[in-house]
């Protein structure tokens, strides 16, 4: 039907080549204006798209690594610090085993004089009492035995006892 | 399209004013178009770059569809170009018809115009020939044009040249130019009735513009996604 239609209305020629002319020159002006720019910014976004997922990608695939590190070296501190405490343990321990030690062989020492001064000081004692009683008894003897002399004679006894305290 | 016409003659040519005023605005609204909406082209888009931007995509995708990535970008710029004026083309006539007094059309949907959509269509048939041409060398695309898949399909294959040639421009010839009869015979029926028949006219108008619209946005596609069809069928990819 069409195709009669076109008939009938005698080819205008110059009308197709208006439209297909300005329908070029319409795809210049549009590359100029639109399609140009609109094209070179895609294409630039995608590039930044693409660069900044690569980017991303090392950057977690980095912070992975030091993430990995960080554990390492925590883990490696970690052990460092509890074999410092258990040597610290170890010393303190031996330490204190031989202040131990040294306080029980003092005591053990001051204990042992002790007792000596004790056994000393006991003889001692005994042999001062052993000599006082001799006296004592020497005295009480004579004592016994001046009491049966006359009162001249306590006199003198007396005075004599006097003297002999004011001696001492 | 018996219409009365208007004509000139320049350099032994003739032209019809009809084609070469409704051509010559609809290119203009697209190349307005194509100015406001990139003014201001950057990395990040904004408003009217996002509009312009979702066209082109759009079109990147029918042609990504049909066409190896190589032929896709090489018909980028001439499938936007088409996108954009048919788009436009199919619109126009739906806001703006002129006529003169003396009944001469002056301005309507270039598109409505067999012998427009004829040259719209032989331009892209040539295109896709040229391709395939290009593509597959002179004997390789004869071959690939009418002896496959077999060579006794030769008469089939002819005849489908022709016809794939022929159903592109009557397609949208046809949907556009039914659009616009059907649009002028409701306006003249709202001034019948003794000037009551807009009470009816005017809802059915509005109805049928909607209509038109849609079918001028999808006949636009369908004539970029044929060109595209038939540049990959005749360049051997299918």
């Amino acid at each position: 039907m069409a195709q009669t239609l076109l008939m009938t209305k005698a080819m205008p020629l110059g009308d197709m080549v208006f439209i297909i002319v300005a329908f070029l020159l319409l795809m210049v002006i549009l590359k100029k204006v639109a399609y140009g720019p609109l094209t070179q910014v895609l294409d630039q976004r995608a590039d930044k798209i693409n660069k900044d997922l690569d980017d991303a990608q090392q950057k977690s695939k980095d912070a992975a690594s030091l993430v990995e590190q960080r554990q390492k070296e925590l883990s490696e501190s970690k052990n460092q610090a509890s074999q410092m405490i258990e040597t610290a343990k170890k010393s303190a321990q031996a330490q204190s085993d031989s202040l131990i030690q040294a306080a029980n062989t003092q005591v053990a020492g001051m204990r042992q004089s002790a007792q000596e001064d004790a056994v000393q000081m006991k003889n001692d004692a005994m042999n001062t009492a052993k000599k006082d009683v001799a006296d004592l008894s020497v005295t009480i003897a004579s004592k016994l035995i001046q009491k049966e002399l006359s009162a001249d004679d306590q006199r003198a006894l007396i005075d004599a006892y006097l003297a002999e305290l004011g001696e001492q | 399209m018996d219409e009365p016409t208007s004509t000139f003659s320049f350099l032994g040519l003739t032209f019809t004013w009809t084609t070469v005023l409704s051509t010559l605005l609809a290119m203009s609204v697209v190349v307005l178009l194509a100015v406001f909406l990139t003014r201001k082209v950057s990395i990040r888009p904004t408003r009217g770059q996002n509009v312009i931007e979702y066209v082109l995509d759009f079109v990147r995708g029918i042609l990504g569809d049909q066409l190896p990535s190589n032929l896709a970008r090489q018909f980028g710029l001439y499938s936007f170009t088409l996108f954009l004026f048919l788009v436009v083309s199919n619109e126009m006539g739906l806001l703006l018809q002129v006529k003169t007094a003396s009944d001469v059309t002056l301005i309507k949907s270039p598109t409505a115009d067999p012998l427009i959509a004829f040259s719209l269509a032989i331009m892209s048939i040539m295109l896709a020939n040229a391709t395939g041409i290009k593509t597959l060398g002179l004997g390789g695309y004869l071959k690939n044009m009418f002896l496959k898949p077999y060579a006794a399909l030769f008469p089939l294959n002819f005849v489908e040249q022709v016809t794939n040639f022929l159903t592109l421009a009557l397609r949208l010839f046809g949907n556009i130019f039914a659009g616009e009869l059907m649009l002028n015979l409701l306006a003249s029926m709202a001034f019948s009735l003794h000037g009551f028949g807009w009470i009816i006219a005017l809802p059915l108008e509005m109805a049928w513009q909607a209509f038109s619209l849609l079918i001028g946005g999808i006949q636009a596609y369908v004539f970029v996604m044929l060109t595209a069809v038939f540049t990959a069928q005749l360049s051997g990819e299918e």
